[in-house]
């Protein structure tokens, strides 16, 4: 073995939490009795043909006893009286869908089959969501090295199961659409670290460090060669559905399934998801340019028309606009996306302004004719924060003022299309520290003009010492009053009257749907 | 009247501003050597002696204000220690006679003009001369400090109630310390190119435990241009992503801390944000002392080559159990431009050879004492055996007490003066994204 590189190990670092998440919902009593233990662990590794390598894991596993305790409400015997009981009243469109049958695969074989592996979880599945085929419960798992260039700079790759984050902006994914989203863990409110669902990709980076022109210089190529993952939605039955989509999934009306199938990609080298990143800093300004092709991670619907359907015949499951085994076919298209972020510190304003944007070909929106259409999109966040300190408020450490304004611009707009052409959210983001940082209260509120539907979630957090945090928060929410004319209503001879199915859950946006989730939320965690 | 007593005022700013007083070598060998011809002398007070309740009147006179009621109070013992001979780097004294004459004031505070290495204002300070506070900010801002680059390697923060003891938190941190310009001694000097932003400094900063904590990052760039507010950014390991910090808050509490961003180090702001005063020059005890010889602590941290950090004991754990030493000081004071600040003023007592500030008095708006900055400084050559010959002043110890508050944060460091530790690669924005994965 002479002339081999040497390689030796380091010792193995541990460290992880032991967390117990218990929310009451209004009115329905447990929504989570979530309980998480994680490790993380990492592991140097000397060579002397590479620098800095590290093995870095993350291990997870979560059972949530909202199923065991509270199963009226949550699991596979909790049935709905009509669909979208939980955020609206009952109108002509709940009479011509039935209610979404909770965990369809141990309810309805039928329903399961036509999902076809996306979301269609087992209650067991809900309870231990990391012990699945995809073997989450590996949250990361990546080997990092970085060789030193002759011109100086560094070159890095990085392989494995983890998450590459792109982007500036809080709560929303602008540019961090690399990993998609399990949101069945907590809606849009846990943080991202948290819920993007890892996946195998390799990265690789160059970086040139500073130049004559810029203070630092790099420049990244991301490869996802794992197989296609759509974001997680939450399947009926479980606690946290955005949208409600999982009861509309499993929904059917004149006894046909809202769902035929489910075409998620196969593994094939050309559908695997690739992206570069350029990123820098010149002067005050840092800033990123950031190209990605890749798949929509939210479901598009596409109708599954009827061509010898008689509306001059009585409505029967076999005639009826659409065919008999399913209304619609689920599909994730394929996307480019360019787009760039900015940040800028103003020294006048003391103040960091942030703007984030990307323009996207291929996405396919919902309408009313056909389920969807494809549209190119440009989105965009501008962002400014502030920290500020405030003697009258009690406390030395300064407070973080942090606002964003998230807009949305569909480039082919059409009148049936429940999202609006032009849509905003607003956030707020006000927290404080008090008792040497370890009392922290703040107060988050995002508001969507669209939906006219808005979340305030204020919460304290109390770090008694180096290993235990508590967390008490409210998360209340009002709207979910839009409705949308649904074509379907002419079936029953009203067309074009306003009710609330299936497509105003669009027009509601994921805090208006949630508008009965009214919660108080304590977390507790010990860290070691 | 008035309005001719300003215009003198004006016109020998002007004067002074110049470099009417051209320092010359020997005033480099006063500055750099003061205790070639022995070390000073002040009847009652002598190495081995301890001072605590019991004959703290009798040596008020080389204690500052906040120890002596200290001392007084019972709150801590000061063991007197040789006073020893903290020689800086002999590059850095080169670069200081290179730069002879060359170095003037600008027209207002925080404009300095030619002065790209070494001690900008070796010569005495005079209190005849209305900036002479000025000069002596500067000789710290440009002071051998870490030297050219330096990491503290961990660095142990405790959160500490002083009335019980408990100690509420530990942080433990890696720091790593970069200069850009007025480099001296490691290559390349006397300035790291590419720099297209003219940084002076970089400061990064890697939380390591505990968990809720781990893996926060900070970065400071600090400009050659006093003027200007540093760019800072963050790296929240939850975000996994990196913000851009408006810096202008300097005196927001470091991660809640007792330190104010503006306290690291005795004063970690822009020159022009203060105004300073020369308040005169004596020989008082600061904590210099040699680390080897210190009680350690072997609890808080012994690694494999046998290091182990100096120990904390006093009144709730907040003073360091070390030695003290007689120095020749300079006494200057810093009161804030910003009438909103939340002080009135600092009291520094700087260290007139290594030019660190090892005591600081902190005044509320209200002029009372608030808190009270000890920053123990070891010889280079008692340390880590890495750290022999580098000519640094070694930060050893740190202590912040909030005397109204009677709270306290505690530093116990491992410092390490080598370059390896502190490649520039570690001080890009880059480098956070790439260390926080």
């Amino acid at each position: 073995m002479a002339g081999s590189p040497t390689t030796y190990a380091a010792d193995t670092e541990w460290a992880g939490f032991v967390e117990n998440a218990t929310y009451v919902r209004d009115g329905v009593g447990l929504s989570k009795f979530r309980n998480t233990g994680q490790a993380e662990f990492s592991k140097s590794i000397e060579s002397e043909s590479w620098d800095n390598i590290v093995v870095n894991g993350t291990l997870r596993a979560t059972y949530d006893g909202v199923y065991d305790l509270n199963d009226d409400e949550f699991g596979k015997d909790a049935t709905q009286p009509y669909l979208g009981s939980n955020w609206h009243g009952q109108d002509l469109s709940t009479a011509l869908l039935t209610a979404g049958t909770p965990f369809p695969c141990e309810n309805n074989p039928t329903l399961c089959n036509n999902l076809d592996g996306y979301m269609d979880q087992d209650e067991d599945e809900a309870k231990f969501p990391e012990f699945n085929d995809e073997l989450d419960f590996i949250r990361e798992l990546y080997i990092s090295a970085d060789r030193q260039l002759d011109s100086g700079t560094i070159f890095n790759v990085t392989l494995g199961k983890q998450q590459v984050v792109w982007g500036k902006t809080d709560l929303f994914r602008v540019l961090d659409v690399i990993n998609p989203v399990d949101y069945s863990r907590h809606n849009i409110y846990d943080e991202l670290e948290d819920i993007r669902i890892p996946q195998w990709m390799v990265t690789a980076e160059w970086r040139m460090g500073p130049t004559k022109v810029f203070d630092d210089s790099n420049f990244s190529l991301v490869w996802n060669f794992d197989k296609f993952r759509p974001s997680n939605l939450g399947t009926c039955g479980q606690s946290y559905r955005i949208l409600d989509a999982g009861c509309f999934f499993t929904s059917s009306t004149l006894g046909v399934p809202i769902i035929h199938d489910v075409e998620e990609p196969d593994w094939d080298l050309g559908n695997t998801q690739f992206g570069a990143k350029w990123e820098g800093v010149y002067g005050d300004v840092t800033f990123s340019l950031n190209a990605l092709h890749y798949r929509q991670q939210l479901p598009s619907l596409h109708f599954r028309a009827n061509t010898a359907f008689d509306p001059t015949a009585p409505l029967s499951p076999t005639n009826a606009p659409f065919l008999s085994d399913g209304v619609f076919d689920i599909k994730f298209p394929k996307i480019n996306l360019v787009g760039g972020a900015i940040d800028y510190y103003s020294m006048d304003m003391d103040a960091v302004w942030r703007l984030e944007t990307v323009y996207t070909q291929g996405e396919e929106l919902p309408r009313d004719t056909n389920g969807h259409k494809e549209t190119d999109m440009l989105r965009y966040v501008v962002g400014f924060d502030k920290n500020m300190v405030i003697p009258s408020l009690g406390t030395g450490s300064a407070f973080l003022l942090s606002t964003q304004l998230f807009g949305e611009h569909i480039l082919d707009h059409e009148a049936d299309m429940p999202n609006e052409e032009d849509n905003w959210i607003g956030t707020l983001l006000f927290k404080g520290w008090y008792m040497n940082n370890r009392l922290s209260p703040q107060i988050i509120i995002a508001h969507d003009v669209a939906a006219e539907a808005t979340v305030v979630a204020p919460s304290i957090s109390w770090t008694p010492d180096n290993h235990w945090m508590i967390n008490l928060g409210l998360n209340v929410k009002t709207g979910g009053d839009q409705e949308f004319p649904w074509s379907a209503t002419a079936l029953a001879g009203q067309p074009g009257i306003n009710v609330t199915e299936p497509l105003s859950r669009f027009t509601n946006g994921p805090i208006g749907v949630a508008n009965q989730e009214d919660e108080i939320q304590l977390t507790v965690r010990y860290s070691f | 009247m008035m309005f001719k007593k300003s215009l003198f005022s004006v016109a020998m700013t002007g004067v002074l501003a110049a470099p009417a007083f051209a320092a010359t070598l020997q005033d480099v060998e006063n500055s750099f050597y003061p205790y070639k011809n022995g070390t000073p002398k002040v009847e009652g007070v002598s190495a081995g002696m301890v001072i605590n309740q019991s004959n703290v009147e009798t040596v008020k006179d080389v204690l500052d204000p906040a120890m002596y009621q200290f001392v007084k109070n019972g709150d801590y013992e000061i063991k007197v220690g040789e006073t020893t001979s903290f020689d800086l780097h002999s590059s850095y004294v080169e670069a200081t006679k290179a730069g002879l004459g060359k170095v003037k004031l600008g027209d207002k505070p925080g404009i300095i003009e030619g002065a790209h290495a070494g001690r900008p204002f070796p010569e005495e300070p005079s209190q005849d001369d209305p900036r002479a506070g000025e000069k002596l900010a500067w000789n710290y801002k440009y002071g051998y400090n870490w030297g050219d680059s330096a990491a503290i390697s961990p660095f142990y923060w405790k959160y500490r109630n002083m009335k019980s003891g408990k100690v509420e938190r530990t942080v433990k941190f890696n720091f790593h310390f970069l200069n850009y310009t007025h480099r001296t001694q490691q290559e390349p000097y006397p300035a790291l190119t590419p720099n297209p932003s003219s940084l002076f400094r970089g400061i990064y900063v890697q939380v390591l435990e505990p968990f809720d904590v781990k893996n926060t990052q900070l970065l400071i760039h600090r400009f050659e241009d006093d003027l200007k507010r540093d760019n800072a950014y963050l790296y929240l390991g939850f975000q996994r992503r990196v913000r851009r910090l408006s810096t202008g808050q300097v005196t927001d509490a470091f991660l809640g801390s007792d330190i104010m961003i503006e306290d690291f180090e005795g004063y970690n702001g822009r020159i022009s944000d203060m105004n300073w005063t020369y308040k005169g020059t004596k020989h008082m005890l600061l904590p210099m002392y040699n680390h080897n010889e210190m009680e350690l602590d072997a609890d808080t941290h012994k690694d494999d080559e046998g290091y182990q950090v100096v120990a904390f004991g006093g009144k709730g754990g907040c003073f360091p159990n070390i030695t003290w030493q007689l120095r020749k000081v300079y006494v200057v004071e810093s009161d804030p431009v910003d009438p909103n600040h939340p002080i009135s003023k600092r009291q520094h007592f700087i260290d007139a050879q290594t030019f660190t500030i090892p005591r600081n008095i902190t005044y509320d708006r209200k002029g009372d004492m608030w808190k009270s900055w000890l920053i123990g400084q070891a010889h280079p050559d008692h340390h880590l055996p890495r750290n022999k010959g580098t000519g640094v002043a070694v930060d050893d110890a740190f202590s912040m007490v909030d005397m109204q508050a009677n709270h306290c944060t505690t530093g116990q460091f491992k410092g390490q003066v080598d370059p390896k530790l502190s490649p520039a690669s570690k001080f890009t924005v880059q480098n956070l994204r790439a260390s926080g994965r």
